[in-house]
Order: structure tokens, then sequence, then C-alpha cells
């Protein structure tokens, strides 16, 4: 039986302003097993990356539920939150959100930093090695980002999600700032990643790239179109 | 041309969307450049622009200084007879100038009002280029030993004392008994050199030979009057003489002269007189000169920190208008065609400022002229003019250039058109991390050494205010009174019933027969058994004066009832005193030469706005003295014109001089101290509150530079102490260096000028510095803090959109 990592009840946000109110997302129900490869896709506008923003714990839903690995964290505090995130998961970002004064060491090892466990030097040492070679880049290690490609930038923010032993990572269109050869690239890497176990939920519109998915969300008018379909594997 | 003005009217426009932006700008350098201005013009009117009197290069006052047996200068005015003698004798200066002031009542005039006088020799007029509105100035007729008894108005007297009177001159006004006749009267614009001070203002121009000083003392060669002034006009075959020239030859003519008068006096033995000259113009500024270089740098640490704060703006104006600038590149605009357009829009927004500077300007002229004018020289000249005028153009230019300059500074032109692709994340235009340090540093080094020596100078100032004086000055009021012109006698009978009609008043307490407790001249007296000698303040006093006035006797005996009478040769030294004339014993029964013994030791007092506390004493007052404390009772106001009818009522030749509350009197002294505290308190907090606002504004704009990086460390787990904690540690650099910088600023002010400054620095400023430090560093704290509130307090998902 599968285990549910994220579990979404009833999730909806409303963006307010005087003269309007926006719904964004509408009574999303989503569950995110353990091991799973799932794609959120749909239109511009759709409400994909404000339903991967909720899911990530980076902006708070306007009503319903919640819960990662079981735990309820609908209303957690701005700090408990940023726990969960440090704990449970990774992002990568379209824009990979490298930073430029840190070697690729350190943006790899930024996560371990704001670690709970206060793991010691040689300890974030071996485990950004390790998470640097996952994705090819162990030679690049003294690197500042903007010695490298976009490829390469991406890949560093994947060893960077991947560094904390996250529950699931959280990928927000992986291949927008990318040429297609890079893309493919960083679509191999996160493919190998699923493979060996890793759950990952991404937000695309890229209809090859969502197609890579095991579970395919469609998202229209904030709402999902249709029950997650998943993909036939083997 | 044509670009120019549409790039202003654009620029017009653009400004108009950003009100708040225009009104930070335009009113933080309005009123900062306008208080420059204002001690620019002021130190100009002071230090540069010349005397408004001909010749003025070569007017001279002249010191005379009085050169004890120990070489040390005794005295810096001249005694009567030395002024006569050098005046009857030099002849270095083709025009001498005698000037004695003092006050007077018009008797002639049913108000009776106290003028301010001045007793002059006739070159006063020529020397001074003094117009007449009518009449004439003193003449040939006037000279020295004429005794012709005329008078000379100032504008402003003829007009409040007189009603303007067109008929006015060949009229006669009535001082201290004497009938003078008006022969003229100064127009409305003439600039009287204040030769006695800033704050006096001469109301009637009287004859030399009128002068109130004594026919005694007229005669004495070793008693120095302040009130004696003496002005030249220097020959101009003598124009090439060097000061010590010109100083040698002028102490020949007075020091040969008064040696051969005073070889008789053993106290005078190997003392000596010195003249020394100083330009008139020096002379004039010569109180005023630290007060305004000390004006000069508080108004340019404001202006530092203002154009810190506006430049932060600026910087942030510019990344505002980033995509208007890049669309601008994009169709054709070149580097300097931008420049233009930032310029246009700089200078419109510091000519706004240059015009409420000139406001600024105007009223605070009005105010250094009603709050200064009594302690600085040439204050009634400040006017808008050619110098302020071409000093605002000067500022306006230079600012324009260099904010517009910081801005195309910061544009990455090549990069401009890689904004109108990247969504705006601001790559176009950035501020380097070392230019925003510096300008932390700046703020902070500034900031502190401005705060501190603010905070010195208030320290001092109001302990100044605050010192308990050692005397009652509640419900006490002094009291001069001009007397008939009649033997000493009768004038003591006048004022023995006077006395007594006073104390038969409801409200009156107590009555004293003694100058103000501030009030003190300077005697010189000699030991009778070491014949040390001492040059000491004393004053004349009644058996009523210690008690009225609680101050307390701490050995011996006050005067008594019959001591007073009787005139006897007793005196009352205070403890500093006592402490010279007998260090290791008691001073009663210390005898001196001219046979005055002392009888009691009293505490000394503190005078208003002094630090210092000197040696005094006090001896019996004649029954004649013109002088009187009136001691109220609780709750009662016993008023001027009470006292004019009790006066009356004894004898209607009495007049009133002045009657003076001992409250106001020391509201005066203090004035001083009070306004350097008020003031210094308020530049200490205004520097904290701009620079805080700076600080603000170079790390709110570094935090938005920084939101993408801050948002990503929060999405991937830093909570919001972890991010604060970031960025102090990143602003800890610029905070010590800009904190050291201050200190070394402290310092090599310290080490520069530790003559003057060796009185205000001592170890109890060491928590102030602290102090200092740490409402600075706190203040740093908050203006990093505030700006991530919204970043730390909102979801991330606030600090990763690409825009708010």
């Amino acid at each position: 039986m599968s285990t549910a990592i994220l579990l979404l009840k009833n999730i909806g946000k409303i963006f307010e302003t005087e003269e309007l109110e926006t719904h964004a997302l509408k009574s999303i129900n989503l569950t995110v097993n353990k091991g799973d490869y799932v794609s959120i896709s749909g239109p511009s506008g759709c409400g994909k990356s404000t339903l991967l923003s909720i899911m990530g714990l980076l902006d708070v839903s306007s009503s319903g539920e919640y819960f990662i690995e079981g735990v309820n964290v609908t209303d957690l505090s701005l700090d408990q939150a940023a726990e969960v995130r440090n704990a449970k998961i990774g992002f990568i970002f379209q824009s990979f959100n490298l930073i430029d004064e840190l070697s690729v060491f350190d943006n790899v090892a930024l996560p371990l930093r704001y670690h709970a466990d206060k793991p010691n030097n040689a300890t974030i040492k071996k485990r950004v090695i390790e998470c640097l070679e996952k994705v090819g880049l162990s030679h690049r290690i003294s690197h500042k980002p903007n010695q490298l490609s976009g490829g390469q930038q991406q890949r560093v923010a994947i060893a960077r999600a991947l560094v904390a032993n996250p529950a699931v990572l959280l990928v927000d269109e992986p291949t927008g700032n990318l040429d297609s050869k890079s893309a493919d690239q960083v679509m191999d890497v996160l493919d190998q990643l699923n493979k060996a176990g890793t759950t990952i939920c991404m937000v695309t519109h890229d209809p090859r790239y969502a197609d890579m998915a095991r579970t395919k969300v469609q998202l229209l008018d904030g709402a999902i179109l249709q029950a997650p379909v998943a993909k036939m594997v083997g | 041309m044509n670009l120019f003005c549409y790039q202003l009217k654009q620029a017009y426009l653009s400004l108009k969307q950003k009100p708040i932006f225009v009104l930070s700008v335009v009113s933080t350098m309005g009123v900062t450049l306008g208080a420059l201005l204002c001690v620019l013009t002021l130190a100009y009117v002071m230090l540069i622009k010349p005397l408004p009197y001909p010749d003025q290069e070569r007017l001279y006052n002249v010191e005379h200084q009085l050169i004890s047996n120990e070489n040390a200068i005794d005295g810096r005015a001249f005694t009567y007879p030395n002024l006569m003698h050098l005046y009857n004798q030099q002849s270095l200066f083709e025009q001498s100038v005698l000037m004695y002031v003092d006050g007077g009542v018009i008797t002639s005039l049913p108000s009776e009002p106290m003028v301010a006088i001045s007793f002059i020799t006739p070159q006063w007029f020529s020397l001074f280029s003094a117009k007449m509105a009518i009449g004439r100035g003193f003449e040939e007729s006037e000279k020295v030993n004429s005794y012709n008894p005329v008078a000379v108005l100032t504008y402003e007297t003829w007009q409040n004392k007189f009603n303007g009177d067109i008929n006015v001159l060949e009229k006669s006004l009535t001082l201290s008994g004497n009938n003078y006749r008006i022969i003229g009267v100064l127009a409305e614009n003439n600039i009287e050199a204040p030769l006695a001070g800033a704050g006096f203002k001469t109301e009637l121009y009287l004859p030399w030979d009128y002068n109130s000083v004594s026919e005694r003392e007229r005669k004495r060669w070793g008693n120095d009057d302040s009130g004696l002034i003496y002005v030249g006009k220097l020959n101009k075959q003598y124009a090439e003489y060097s000061k010590p020239q010109i100083d040698q030859i002028l102490t020949k003519v007075v020091n040969e002269n008064w040696q051969s008068k005073v070889s008789g006096h053993d106290f005078f033995k190997n003392w000596s007189i010195v003249l020394e000259t100083q330009t008139l113009k020096s002379f004039i500024v010569s109180d005023g000169e630290r007060s305004v270089y000390l004006l000069l740098i508080g108004s340019l640490g404001l202006l530092f920190i203002a154009c810190a704060n506006i430049a932060n703006l600026f910087v942030s104006r510019t990344v505002e208008r980033q995509q208007q600038l890049a669309i601008s590149a994009a169709v054709g605009a070149s580097k300097a065609q931008l420049f233009r357009n930032i310029l246009a829009e700089t200078g419109l927004l510091m000519f706004a400022a240059i015009l409420l500077a000139q406001v600024v300007i105007f009223v605070g002229f009005s105010v250094l002229q009603y709050y200064l004018g009594d302690f600085l020289p040439r204050i009634d000249e400040l006017e808008l003019s050619a110098f302020s005028f071409s000093v605002s153009i000067l500022l306006l230019i230079l600012l324009t250039l260099t904010f517009s300059h910081l801005c195309l500074k910061m544009i990455n032109y090549h990069a401009l058109n890689a904004t109108l692709q990247s969504g705006g994340k601001g790559i176009g235009i950035q501020v380097s991390k070392r230019v925003r340090n510096i300008l932390i540093s700046s703020q902070i080094a500034t900031a502190t050494a401005l705060v501190f020596i603010n905070v010195v100078l208030y320290k001092d100032a109001s302990e100044l205010v605050n010192q308990p004086l050692g005397y009652q000055t509640n419900n006490i009021t002094s009291v001069v009174l001009a007397l008939p012109n009649v033997e000493s006698e009768i004038k003591a009978q006048k004022l023995t019933a006077l006395k007594a009609e006073l104390l038969a008043h409801p409200k009156i307490k107590k009555v004293s027969q003694a100058m103000r407790p501030t009030g003190f001249g300077t005697l010189a007296l000699t030991a009778s058994e070491t014949d040390n000698r001492y040059t000491v303040l004393g004053k004349d006093i009644d058996d009523q004066y210690f008690s009225m006035l609680k101050q307390a006797i701490i050995e011996g005996d006050n005067f008594s009832a019959a001591d007073i009478k009787d005139n006897r040769s007793v005196m009352i030294v205070n403890d500093i005193f006592a402490r010279k004339l007998a260090p290791n014993g008691s001073a009663i029964g210390f005898k001196f030469k001219n046979g005055v013994e002392v009888i009691g030791v009293v505490k000394s007092i503190n005078m208003p706005g002094i630090q210092r506390i000197d040696a005094r004493f006090y001896y019996p007052a004649s029954l004649a003295r013109n002088m009187l404390l009136i001691d109220q009772h609780q709750g009662q106001i016993f008023n001027r014109d009470e006292m004019i009818e009790v006066m009356k009522s004894v004898d209607k030749k009495l007049s009133l001089f002045t009657f003076t509350s001992l409250n106001e009197y020391k509201d005066r002294r203090l004035f001083s101290s009070v306004t350097t505290a008020v003031t210094t308190l308020v530049l200490a907090i205004l520097t904290l509150l701009l620079s805080g606002l700076g600080l603000y504004g170079i790390l709110n704009y570094s935090s938005q530079m920084r939101r993408f990086e801050i948002g990503t460390r929060m999405a991937i787990g830093a909570k919001g102490k972890d991010i604060v904690s970031l960025v102090f540690k990143d602003n800890a650099g610029a905070l010590g260096i800009g904190l050291a910088v201050s200190f070394i600023v402290l310092l090599v002010l310290y080490l520069g000028f530790s003559d003057s400054l060796s009185a205000y620095v001592n170890v109890e400023l060491l928590p102030l510095f602290i102090l200092t430090l740490g409402a600075i560093s706190l203040l740093s704290a908050l203006a990093c803090y505030v700006p991530l509130r919204p970043f730390i307090k909102n979801p991330v998902i606030h600090a990763l959109k690409v825009s708010e």
C-alpha cells in the first residue's frame, strides 16, 4: 500500500484586493505518495505555481487542510513552517535561485546550515559531495554560480534540494530558463532521482516533460480538471 | 535645447506622480541647505565681509594690558589717565576715537526711559562714516574738554522716545540733572560698530567730557575700567608697519609715562603697561569666531547626512525608473541622453530645494538676529545678498551634478536591454556592496561624531544651567536708582528714607543696599604682613545682604549695622579667597595695608553660566549707594510702577534706572547655556533621526536587492531569526568601520584643538561615548531589522515574487 507524503484536502486560495477577489485555487484534493513522480500542468494563470507554493509551505491556503507525512501543517507558524520546509521539502526553482556570492559548495550546503540537527562540518562536506556527485558536478565545487551554465546551475539547485534528504522534491518549471539540451539533462537527473526512490512533484507547462511523470494532474482555472491520471510503468 | 525642455517637462510630469519622493527630497534638502546658507552667510559677514566703514583695513582697536610683576596679564582694560595720555600724545593714528558706554534715565521725558549711552569724541562720526537724518554730529565744538552739553539721537530713539518729532533739534533732554541740547539724529541705515559687545545698542550719543567715570577715577593710574574703548585709524604713512612695530610704539608712549606716574606706589613695582593692537574687524568678531566655526561644522555635518539620505532616495528612484530607462535605451537613447534625462529630474528637485532654502534663510536670519543678536556681532548685517544667491546657485549646480552622476554610475547601460527581458529583476541597475558599505560607514561615522559632540556640549551646558548658585533669586528684585547730583550725605538721607518707605510696604519683606549678587569690581589689595598682592573681585554690601540672599557665613561674623553706618575698615571674604589668605589656618583677623581686616568668611557663590569660582570679598557699602535689593513676600509682586510711586513719595527727583528681578538676571546669564543645551539636544536628535532615515534607506534598498536571496534562504528552511542574524552580520563590518572612523575623527579633533577642548574632555565622557555608540548601534540594528520585517513576517512567497 502506498504511503501519502502529501495530502491536500479541499485546498482553496483566494487573492483579495480592495476591489477584487480572485479564486486562484478551488477545493483542490490531491495525494502524493512516496516515490511518486507527479506533474502539474495547465495553461498560464491556472494556479500551478500557487498550488506548488502552498504544497511547499511558501504560502498559506485560504481554506482546506494540508498534511505532510500525516501531520497537519495547515496552520503552522512561520518558524514551524521553515523547519518543515527544511526537513521535508526540497525546492527547485525555474530561475535556480542560487546565491551569487556563495560557491557551489556553500549553495548546496545551505539547507544543512539551517537544519535543526546542526550537523558538523565533516558531515556537511560529505553530504554535499554526495549530492553533487549525484548531479555530476562534484568537480565544480569551488565555482561561483555565475561561472556555470544554466543547466549546471539547475543541477546545483537540484543538489541543494536533495542535501537535507527531503521527503519530496517540489519542482517549479525546472526547464523554463534552459535550452533544450540542458533541459533534457536536468529532466534526466530528475528521472534518475525518482527511479532511485525520490518523490517528485513538478509544475511544468511543457507536455513533453509532463509526460515523463507517472502521475499527471491537469489544472484549469484553479481546479483539477480531471482525476490524477497514473501512467502505467513497465 | 528643445529636447532638454521636453526632458524638463517629462521630468516634471514624472515627479508629479511621486509626491512623497518629491516632498522628502525637497524638504530635507531645502531645510538643510537653508541652514547651511544661513551659517555660510553669517560666516561671510563675520569673517570675510569688510566692515562698512571707510579705510576699514586701517582701523585698529587698542587693548591696554596691565602686566604684573610676575609677568602675567592682570587686566585688559584701560585706566582713564592712560587712555587720555594715549589720545593726546600718540601720532600713529590720523584719527582717534574714545568711547565709554553706560546707561542713563532721561528724566525730562514723562516716561523717564532708561537709555544706552555712548560717550564719544567728535571723530567718531567721520571714522565710522555716520550719516545724519537731521542736524549734525559732534564737531570741533565738542572736542575733549570743551564741555559742550549737546546730544545726538539714534534714529530709533528719535522715533520711539521722541515720536519722530521733526522739531526735535534744539530741544533739550535731561540726564542725571544735566541738560543736553539735541543737535542731530543719525540716519536710519546707520550701522553701529559693536565696540562694546554685540548686545550693546546705543540709543543716545553724548560728548566724551560727560562720561560717567568719576573725577576721582579719572586720576587713578592703577584702576582699569572695561568700559573705556580706543579705536584709531592708522596714518597712511605707517600702513606698512608690522603689528609688533605699532604695538611697540604705542606701548612706549603710554608705559614710560605710566611708570613715572606710579613710581611712588609699591604695589606697582616691576609692573608695566603693554598696548596691543588688533584690527577693528578681528576685534569685533573675536568672541563670535568660535561659535561660527561650530555652527559651520554642525551645518556641514547635517548637510553631509542629508546628502547621504537623499543619495539613497535617488538610488531607489533610479531602480524604480529602470524600466523607463531601459525602454529609452532600447529605442536609441545614448548614455549622454539618459544622463540629461536624469539631470532634468535632479535639477528640478534641487531647484525646488534651493527655492525652499531661500525661505529658510529668510526665516533663519530673523531667528538668528532675534536670539543671537546679543551674542554675535554684525548679525544685523545678515540679508539675502549676492553672496547667498551665488552660493545657492553654486550648490544647486554642484548637488544636481553630484546626484545625477551617482544615478548614472548605477546604470549598466549595456545591461539595460536585458532588464526588459528578465522580468525586471534589477540586473541593469545595481549599487555595489562596496558603495553600500561606504554609505553605511560614512553615515554611521558622521552620526556618531556629531551626536557625541552635541551630547558633550549638551552635558556641559546643562550642568551649567542646573548648577546650584548658592544664593536665593526668587522674589528678589535688583534696583538701580538715578540720584540727583547732590552731596553724599543728602543722598544717604534720601536712601535711608526710601529704604524705610519700602520696608513699610506690605509686599516687601526685606531691603538690602547692594548691587545684584553677580556684580563685582576688581580691586587691588596688599597684605600688611607679607606684602603679598592680590587683585580680587570685590563689592560693597550692607548688613542685610547675606541673610536676604541666604548666602551662608561659614566663619566669623556678618557686618553689623554699625560697620555700615560708620563705614568701618572690615571685610568678609569668600572661602576661596580665605584659603589664599590663610592656606593652613583661619583668615579671620587677616589685615591689609589699607587697614581693612577680615571679620568673616562666606561660602562662595556660582555665577550663572560660569563654572569657575573666583576669589571674592565684600566690604561695607556707603549709605549713599544707589543700588538696592528688594525681597518680596511669597506670592507678592512689587512692580516698577509701585517702586516709582514709593520713590516719588520720598523725593520727586529720584529716578529709577533699572528694576530687574534676580531671576531675570540669572536667565540672561544662562541664555547662552540654555541656547546651547537646546540647540545641541535638537541637533543630536535631528542627527539621529536623519541618520536613522539614511541608514533605513540604504538597508531597505539593500534588502530589496536581496529579496530573492532572502526568499530562497527562507524557502530552504531559514527562519526569521536566521535572516536577521545574516543581515546583521553582513552589516556589522560597515558599522564597525563607521564607529572606528568616528573615534578617529574625534581623536583628531581633540588632538588638533586640545587647548580649546581640554575643558570638555575628561574620563566622565566615557559613559557618554559608550551611550552614543550604543544609540547608534541600536539605530543601525533597527535600520537593519525594519526593512526585513515584511519578508520575515509574511509567507515566503512574498519575497520570491518578482514584484509586490
